[in-house]
């Protein structure tokens, strides 16, 4: 049955709620009054019982008095004898159902009300949200790509430094690597005396603090086993959550990347209450970060563990209680890049469940602590194992930070990429958006933060066609502690990735800056919501470089090559990254010396 | 302790994240928090429920405009007025 509506502008100035519902309900045939907005009380009332209608919509934003306007408002109404034939509902800004319900209207909506909202109780009907609200899509970012070069020389350069990477690594292996092979067969035995028998194994190849783990029941210093009630108290809390958890969406267009933010507060409860609100908060993906001494101690604990510092440990138990609570449509990275753990942290991800994982020889060799040709055999087997798990990782250039320049760095992520490709592998391409050493000295940003982070992007693009993802986190040191300016930049940045439509970012939370202790909850949200905003503010329009981008784009090509062309005539990719060719002491890449002469020959 | 308060310019806004089942929890929850701290004038600036709880900021007005202002009493002290 339609329904006669009059709309009352109560606020003097915004009544494009009420023009917008209008709309609305003519379209499904009911039909509307909108009365002007200067209207006294008395005379709202006489219209209403001029146009005899079902009912009355009423937008006013509340602000100091306005609910005693309302209120009086619902009383002329009373005395009128209106409420028994007519229904009343409040929206605006501020406006809840509870508060509506207090003043006495029969509805009450806030700003985030829909127009089917309305129109549901214009006909007295149950509103049922429209799933597609709430849907979100694990999305495969390679999917899309096919990986040809574009550029023939780098291609031809790369091929020769893989032939060499390979072959270097052809006869050796590592604790490392026999390690992730144990880890494999534990995972695949059903037999509890053949695990025992494994572990023993497995201890053996451990340093000793592991290995005492094992034997006596040790932990690092810094952990503490959960108890079992925290445990049983936890699952509880996440069973209750998961019923009601409802993912939003950040992005306004297609085109938007989708957004990962990275967790570990050192306890994996914590990290699960962080991933599950920045899951309600619009997150894609969320990103696994581990404690740094872990990358520099061979083998993993058991158990499920905390962490009293920065980075939650990776043990089975704990990767696989944090899969289990990440919604089943929610990407989900564990970095294995940079230590003598490599493989055995694809494998366990593997296992677990995730989605992606991270590996770059020459970040983690040169930036990361772990000695380089330790590295460069474990990360060939490593991205083996994850060509068998089917998990793309990203290949991070976060030896920028240390003062490497881009060039090097971007030469150095070629060639673990086309190693990738050899080896089966869907590599993403992980260039910073950051305000590096390098420019900070060389004064690419000076003028704007825009130009430089664009050139990264043309550059690999002129290169070869591969998924780019930069990071990580996007703005990378352009970050205070201050929370509005924290939350800007990562926006900012944000906005200029999308505008250069790559497929992914990471995203710091606004405590990015902040040393002084853990990231808070509120400060992911923060960071969460500017990036949301500031998606909707530019929604298909872009952002323009200026000339500099591009010149800087050819620059950055020509010296990659320059690079390539060095490694390749040095005819050993391991002995290059010794002696500084993709970034030297000078630039701040010292060669890492976590697992040096631990190499096995076969 | 209202030395301290004194200083504040207008308000003192307390931004956190609450687990909580709903808004109306949170409120009661932040208003809780608010009283604890000795806050009398207090409102919620915003508050957004998602998932397992709540984003909010509350505010405890110390000084509104047109008051006496404990930070011009303060001052006058200081001076020796």
């Amino acid at each position: 049955m339609k329904k006669k509506v009059l709309l009352v502008p109560l606020d003097p100035v915004h009544d494009i709620g009420l023009k917008l519902i209008k709309k609305g309900l003519q379209e499904v045939g009911h039909s509307t009054i909108l009365l002007p907005p200067d209207l006294s009380q008395e005379e709202i009332i006489s219209k209403i019982i001029e146009s005899q209608v079902d009912t009355v919509l009423i937008s006013r934003t509340l602000g100091y008095g306005v609910a005693e306007v309302l209120g009086r408002f619902i009383d002329l109404a009373d005395a009128a004898g209106l409420r028994d034939n007519v229904r009343f509902a409040l929206g605006g800004m501020a406006i809840t159902p509870k508060l509506a319900a207090e003043l006495g209207f029969d509805a009450g909506f806030g700003p985030e009300t829909t127009i089917e909202e309305a129109i549901a109780f214009v006909e007295g009907r149950e509103y049922l949200p429209d799933q597609k609200r709430s849907l979100k899509v694990k999305r495969d970012i390679t999917s899309k790509y096919d990986y040809k070069y574009k550029n023939n020389r780098i291609k031809k350069l790369l091929d020769e430094i893989t032939d060499q990477i390979l072959d270097w690594t052809a006869d050796k292996t590592s604790p490392g690597v026999k390690r992730a092979h144990i880890r494999e067969e534990i995972f695949k035995s059903k037999n509890d005396k053949d695990k025992a028998e494994l572990k023993k194994q497995y201890a053996a190849l451990c340093d000793s603090s592991v290995k005492n783990h094992y034997l006596k029941g040790d932990l690092h210093n810094k952990t503490r086993l959960l108890t079992f009630e925290e445990i049983r108290a936890f699952d509880e809390y996440i069973n209750k959550l998961k019923k009601k958890m409802i993912l939003k969406t950040i992005q306004k267009t297609e085109e938007n990347p989708i957004v990962f933010i990275q967790y570990g507060t050192g306890c994996p409860f914590m990290d699960i209450a962080h991933i599950k609100l920045a899951e309600a908060w619009g997150a894609d993906g969320v990103i696994h970060f581990d404690p740094s001494w872990g990358a520099r101690t061979e083998g993993f604990y058991e158990g499920f563990l905390t962490h009293e510092e920065d980075g939650s440990v990776i043990t089975t138990e704990n990767l696989f209680k944090i899969k289990d609570c990440i919604d089943e449509n929610v990407l989900w990275q564990v970095r294995a890049h940079r230590g003598v753990n490599t493989p055995e942290t694809v494998v366990i991800a593997g296992n677990a469940g995730a989605d992606l994982t991270k590996i770059n020889i020459a970040y983690g060799s040169l930036g990361g602590g772990t000695d380089p040709a330790r590295l460069t055999v474990d990360a060939v087997e490593a991205i083996k194992f994850a060509a068998k798990y089917k998990m793309p990782f990203d290949v991070v250039t976060n030896e920028e930070l240390s003062g490497v320049p881009a060039y090097k760095a971007f030469a150095g992520m070629l060639i673990v990429t086309n190693l990738a490709l050899r080896l089966g592998a869907k590599p993403i391409l992980q260039p910073l958006f950051c305000y590096s050493p390098e420019v900070i000295l060389g004064g690419q940003m000076a003028d704007n933060y825009i130009d430089f982070n664009s050139a990264k992007i043309y550059g690999l693009r002129e290169i070869i066609n591969a998924p780019i993802w930069p990071g990580a986190p996007i703005g990378f040191l352009t970050h205070t502690e201050d929370r509005i300016q924290s939350s800007l930049t990562t926006a900012l940045h944000a906005a200029l990735a999308s505008s250069l439509k790559v497929d992914a970012i990471s995203i710091s939370s606004s405590d990015e800056a902040f040393s002084g202790g853990p990231i808070t909850g509120a400060s992911r949200i923060d960071t969460l919501r500017a990036t949301q905003e500031i998606f909707r503010f530019f929604g298909h329009a872009e952002i323009t470089p200026t000339i500099k981008a591009r010149e800087w784009a050819d620059e950055l090509v020509e010296c990659i090559e320059d690079v390539l062309i060095k490694v390749a005539d040095k005819g050993d990719f391991v002995q290059s990254l010794y002696d500084g060719l993709l970034g030297n002491k000078e630039e701040g890449a010292y060669p890492g010396r976590a697992g040096k002469n631990t190499i096995i020959k076969i | 302790m209202q030395d301290v308060f004194s200083r504040v310019l207008d308000a003192i806004d307390i931004e956190t994240y609450l687990i909580c089942e709903s808004e109306d929890e949170c409120k009661e929850i932040i208003y809780g928090i608010l009283n604890k701290m000795g806050l009398k004038d207090v409102s919620i600036v915003f508050i957004e429920h998602n998932g397992p709880g709540a984003r909010v900021r509350a505010r405890g007005y110390i000084h509104k405009p047109g008051d006496t202002y404990g930070w011009l009493e303060i001052n006058r002290r200081a001076d020796g007025q």
